[in-house]
């Protein structure tokens, strides 16, 4: 007779993020970002340990704004329980003031829905008022307000 | 075919847990070292090849795409090595290869595991459906080999120990090596929990993170580096399936074989005689013996012997594993590579206190799997 039978693999890992992404993390915890500067003067962000052109090891960390502008994004109108925001949000990739480079996160836009999103929007970080060095740390971006904008 | 030479070598400190670098930060100690060791940068470097453990151990899928970059390997080629435990050493050959062939003048060959971060024990031991769960890991499956190789040859029973104790010594002369065991002896061997019947904890390798790597170059690029280099005199692997009838899983056909075309290659009729060293895959202490008599540098059943009487000691007239070997720094996907650095770092002249003198040709071996894949090279201080 043919059998089947489940198999689960299942391990236990670690992870040790290194010394770049660890100040990256912590910076977070500070309610900073912080970028590498690349040899050619490139500021990215995250970080990297090397140069992505030449290999080189990097060790310049900047700090960059926690604001900045969405490049591209995408709506997603009837979140998961695993999603980041429980209602109505857009993933985002965000190029933060200073950084030549931009990094994934969630844009809330607060009251609203899809037509408030725009690709070249500023937007600023919404950090959690108790932070561990985690991503996460920044809750989401939100749409800046008009003061700042006009600032 | 064109001569390969071994300009560079790098290795980390290996360690239980290198908590302060990540896997690009372990795999850049290494190649950063072997760059700097043949006065190149990440620029010089035609191509890029790669060597872990399998991807289960800790978790990664095709680690080589995200460490690239690291390994300045953007725009070149780049390439993975699988061969199990033996892949550190069949990634240098493939390396060696590149080279030899005539495609690359600079090749930069790595390997690397970071066990601190990886479930190799469990890895190895799936729990496959209708089928009774091992649940042993390497060490349960080669302890039966290990009682058969006693039982064949009538070996003394402390012979591992012998060797755990040899190895553990032999590391404390190499700066980079995990375990530093200033007080081990036969006493303290034998004392410790029995693991695997007949293999005690002491007699088995420790689990590490670390990484080696080396720079192979051609003859013409070989001419401008700083050091003194090895020069590759033979290369060979070998692979035969885990389960054949007949299947002689203490002496494999496979090793016979892989270690027969590597002499020939090198023009070497007496391996005890004509080779002044080598680093030879040993995870278990019985493993020495083992592998003395599957490369051919004792009669089958007389392996032992050339440990009792001192013959793989650093000052034996065969030193087996001057660096502690893999008894005393395991990063499973680096092991092998290490093996082969180490034999080129003897003929370089550049083994510090563990050096053996005077060494002129050196053997580098690996193996993986359950005894079924082998890799190994020689290495000299002369043109071949």
């Amino acid at each position: 007779m043919a059998l089947t039978a489940p198999y689960v693999l299942e391990y236990t890992y670690r992870r040790s993020v290194g010394p770049v992404v660890g100040q990256f993390l912590t910076g977070l915890r500070d309610q900073k970002f912080l970028g590498m500067k690349t040899s050619s003067g490139r500021i990215l962000v995250p970080p990297p340990e090397n140069d992505p052109e030449t290999g080189e090891t990097l060790s310049e960390m900047v700090a960059v704004g926690d604001a900045g502008v969405v490049t591209t994004w995408s709506w997603v109108s009837a979140p998961r329980k695993n999603h980041p925001l429980q209602k109505p949000f857009a993933w985002a990739l965000v190029k933060l003031d200073g950084a030549d480079t931009a990094m994934l996160h969630v844009v809330d836009v607060g009251e609203g829905g899809m037509e408030k999103m725009s690709t070249g929007m500023r937007v600023r970080a919404r950090w959690k008022a108790e932070r561990i060095g985690h991503v996460t740390d920044v809750a989401c971006f939100e749409p800046e307000s008009p003061q700042a904008v006009t600032r | 075919m064109e001569r390969c030479a071994v300009i560079g070598v790098g290795q980390t400190k290996h360690a239980a847990k290198r908590d302060d670098l990540s896997m690009i930060g372990l795999v850049r100690e290494a190649a950063t070292r072997a760059l700097e060791d043949a006065g190149l940068t990440f620029r010089d470097i035609d191509a890029v090849v790669i060597g872990k453990a399998p991807d289960m151990f800790e978790g990664v899928m095709m680690p080589e795409l995200f460490l690239a970059e690291a390994l300045g390997a953007v725009g070149k080629p780049m390439m993975r090595v699988h061969t199990a435990g033996s892949v550190g050493g069949s990634t240098a050959i493939v390396a060696a290869h590149l080279v030899s062939a005539g495609i690359h003048q600079r090749v930069l060959t790595v390997a690397y595991e970071k066990q601190s971060e990886s479930d190799a024990m469990w890895a190895l031991s799936p729990k496959y459906p209708f089928q009774p769960p091992l649940m042993a890991g390497a060490g349960g499956y080669f302890a039966p080999l290990i009682r058969a190789y006693i039982r064949r040859s009538n070996a003394p029973n402390d012979v591992g120990v012998r060797v755990a104790v040899k190895d553990r010594l032999n590391a404390l002369k190499n700066p980079y090596a995990h375990l530093k065991m200033p007080e081990i002896s036969a006493a303290q061997v034998e004392a410790s929990p029995m693991l695997w019947d007949p293999i005690r904890y002491l007699e088995t390798c420790p689990s590490s993170d670390g990484a080696c790597a080396m720079v192979l170059s051609s003859e013409t690029a070989a001419r401008s580096a700083p050091h003194r280099p090895a020069w590759v005199h033979a290369t060979a692997t070998r692979s035969e399936p885990n389960l054949f009838a007949g299947r002689d899983q203490v002496n494999p056909r496979a090793g016979r074989d892989c270690a027969a075309a590597l002499y020939k290659q090198a023009g070497i009729t007496d391996p005890r005689k004509q080779l002044d060293a080598a680093e030879i895959y040993v995870p278990f202490s019985w493993f020495e013996p083992m592998w003395m008599e599957n490369l051919g540098f004792a009669p089958e059943g007389e392996g032992w012997k050339m440990t009792l009487e001192g013959a793989t000691a650093l000052g034996g007239d065969m030193p087996i594993n001057p660096s502690g070997g893999v008894m005393s720094s395991n990063p499973i996907g680096a092991s092998g590579m290490l093996r082969f650095a180490e034999a080129a770092l003897q003929v370089r002249g550049q083994a510090g206190e563990h050096q053996v003198e005077g060494a002129k040709l050196a053997m580098g071996h690996a193996y993986g799997g359950g005894s079924q894949f082998f890799a190994m090279w020689i290495v000299g201080d002369a043109r071949p």
